[in-house]
């Protein structure tokens, strides 16, 4: 009976959700254990060891200013791009596939924000005067200018921050009054608090219903704002090879580029260990593929445009700096980008490789060290060769930096678990929309409003 | 004491069409409880206003004049010319005017949605915990033993699995 067969799988997702909170093995324990330690010896330490001993203790200096603490910050913000965006275009669209997947994508976002915004931390030599960036009165009545675009990330970020914050939370306020009559403890404390007294009233549907579309519609352009803001940091520069009118679309392109490939690493790890088989499948990742093929292509367009762009304008510093890039020093990093970002996507053009699980878990693996380096090369490469053939230096990143990427990530895997036990990584209402709704004989066929 | 009368469904036309019947009989506002958002509610119901489109607007519109503001305000509060530049610039206070409008907006239609749902819930409601998970209720309310069985026979008459009396608080 069709009604025995929705009863049951409603129950599945339910069962299984809440089964991923509250029943944990060792394995859990251990990654996350090593997650933290690898936390506290490769972030927290050096970073100590950098605080005592002063910013020296990173290889940035004159003219390379800004090192890997900026490209890891450029990198995180980017990872950050996917998620809340691609579930805020998918929403709007009505995509179904989606429904399965967001909200990991969406904690993604909001982690990677935590990361990056520690990684201006680090940046910082002198990390507690940051609220000198906030504007508020104080004694001696100083401003930040907003003229600058390092004002400009902070007006972005904070308020992606919050925007991404907020969409996470409020399409689980649904979930949360779900796994609230399932537990006990704390966690009943827990969620009790943050379903805020849902009860799946029609007044709420429809109420949430709207809030989360304008949420929406208001983060899509956000989502694009930030990273062209972070874009300008650089281009509004007059450093050759910064300073180009392609970085806002670059920036944007390269973010989504990279935040879907970490979408695809996250996905596979959730499906394998969290045991989500039978919600996240085979056209997951098929679409994530094409969406992959599709930015890569877009990305690789992109840098044919900055090099064609860089020789053609015919001034000797963007020729020198394109030679340099292309063939100096840092050559074998840019190389390695082109085959992993730009060649080893092509792949995907395959069915069969798109519907192969490791295989794409791989790839996206090599898109995102691929990006990561991307970053180091945009900051690298032009910094350590500006006008005056004098004051040329190569940059090479010192061990507490190295070590503090390491750390970064370290930082993200951490944040992720422990969200895992927390929040329902799975949503489970959406879920049950795309599952097959019984109908009574005679009566039109049924279907979910979003 | 108001209580209600609630039917629970296993599927989610039936408890439609047990709010559709229970509204032309004459009951003040049936109210659907379900796990999923229901498609047609509307239809049945009569159309849903919410007030939270005002809140995205006008949230917007108050985040793009404090962002301005502030841009601005600051530029005339502390002043630092720049190569003849103007002290208020218009393109760069645009970029911390649209991410305040967004900011705000975003708050707004935060704020929107609790009045308009009336979150968070301080005092107890009607509850029924197994429309959280597969079940779908209607629930209404109604005064006296003889309004109950009248609820009580539509909701049955619609395919309810099981009616039962509920009052305020109770789950």
């Amino acid at each position: 009976m069709q009604t025995e067969e929705q009863q049951l799988q409603f129950t599945d997702i339910h069962n299984d959700v809440v089964r991923s909170l509250v029943v944990t093995g060792r394995g859990y324990y251990i990654t996350l254990g090593c997650a933290i330690f690898v936390l506290l010896t490769c972030f927290f330490f050096p970073w100590f060891y950098q605080l005592y001993y002063g910013i020296g203790a990173a290889g940035m200096n004159s003219p390379t200013v800004w090192g890997t603490y900026l490209a890891s910050f450029i990198f995180w913000i980017g990872l950050s791009h996917s998620g809340t965006l691609l579930s805020c275009v998918l929403h709007i669209t009505n995509s179904q596939w989606r429904k399965a997947m967001y909200r990991s994508a969406e904690a993604m976002t909001l982690f990677s924000l935590m990361v990056a915004a520690m990684m201006v931390m680090v940046h910082l030599g002198r990390p507690w005067f940051i609220h000198w960036s906030v504007p508020y009165p104080n004694q001696m009545e100083l401003w930040p200018n907003f003229r600058s675009p390092l004002l400009f990330d902070v007006m972005a970020i904070t308020t992606y921050l919050t925007g991404s914050s907020i969409f996470i939370y409020m399409g689980s306020i649904p979930d949360f009054a779900a796994v609230r009559d399932r537990t006990t403890g704390w966690r009943h404390h827990l969620y009790t608090l943050l379903s805020l007294g849902w009860r799946g009233t029609d007044t709420e549907w429809h109420r949430l219903g709207w809030a989360y579309t304008f949420l929406a519609v208001l983060i899509i352009p956000l989502a694009v704002s930030v990273h062209s803001i972070v874009s300008w940091d650089f281009a509004m520069s007059i450093v050759p090879g910064l300073h180009q009118t392609i970085f806002a679309p670059y920036f944007v392109v390269g973010a989504i580029y990279s935040g879907t490939a970490g979408i695809v690493t996250v996905m596979f790890v959730l499906r394998k260990y969290m045991n989500f088989e039978q919600y996240i499948t085979k056209l997951h990742f098929d679409n994530l593929g094409k969406l992959l093929l599709v930015l890569s292509l877009l990305w690789s367009y992109i840098n044919i445009l900055e090099l064609f762009t860089g020789w053609y304008s015919g001034t000797s510093t963007e020729y020198e700096q394109l030679k340099y890039k292309l063939f100096g020093y840092y050559a074998p990093l840019y190389w390695e980008m082109i085959l992993f970002c730009g060649v080893a996507p092509l792949l995907l053009i395959s069915n069969k490789f798109r519907t192969s699980f490791v295989p794409m878990l791989v790839l996206s693996i090599a898109i995102n060290i691929g990006m990561y380096t991307e970053r180091f090369l945009i900051i690298a490469t032009t910094l350590s060769r500006q006008y005056l053939p004098e004051s040329w230096r190569v940059y090479v990143p010192s061990l507490v930096e190295l070590s503090i990427i390491v750390g970064s990530v370290a930082m993200f895997v951490t944040l992720f678990l422990l969200f895992v036990k927390i929040f329902p990584s799975v949503s489970i209402y959406e879920v049950k929309e795309t599952m097959k709704i019984p109908k009574k004989k005679g009566m039109p066929e049924w279907q979910a409003t979003h | 004491m108001a209580s209600n009368a609630l039917g629970l469904f296993l599927d989610p036309d039936s408890a439609l069409e047990a709010a559709r019947r229970l509204k032309g009989a004459g009951f003040a506002r049936p109210e659907l409880i379900s796990p999923i958002p229901i498609h047609g509610v509307e239809d049945v119901l009569g159309p849903k206003k919410s007030v939270i489109r005002r809140f995205t607007f006008f949230g917007g519109i108050f985040g793009a004049l404090s962002g301005f503001t502030l841009a601005a305000g600051t530029a005339v509060l502390y002043l630092h010319p720049t190569g003849g530049r103007p002290i208020i610039t218009i393109p760069p206070f645009l970029i911390i005017t649209y991410e305040m409008t967004i900011l705000f907006g975003i708050l707004a239609t935060v704020l929107g949605f609790l009045i308009s749902a009336r979150f968070p819930a301080i005092r107890e409601r009607v509850y029924v915990p197994e429309a959280g998970v597969d079940r779908f209720a209607v629930t209404v309310d109604c005064d006296g033993e003889e309004r109950f069985r009248r609820a009580e026979a539509i909701l049955r008459e619609a395919g309810a699995e099981t009616v039962r009396s509920i009052s305020e608080g109770e789950s």
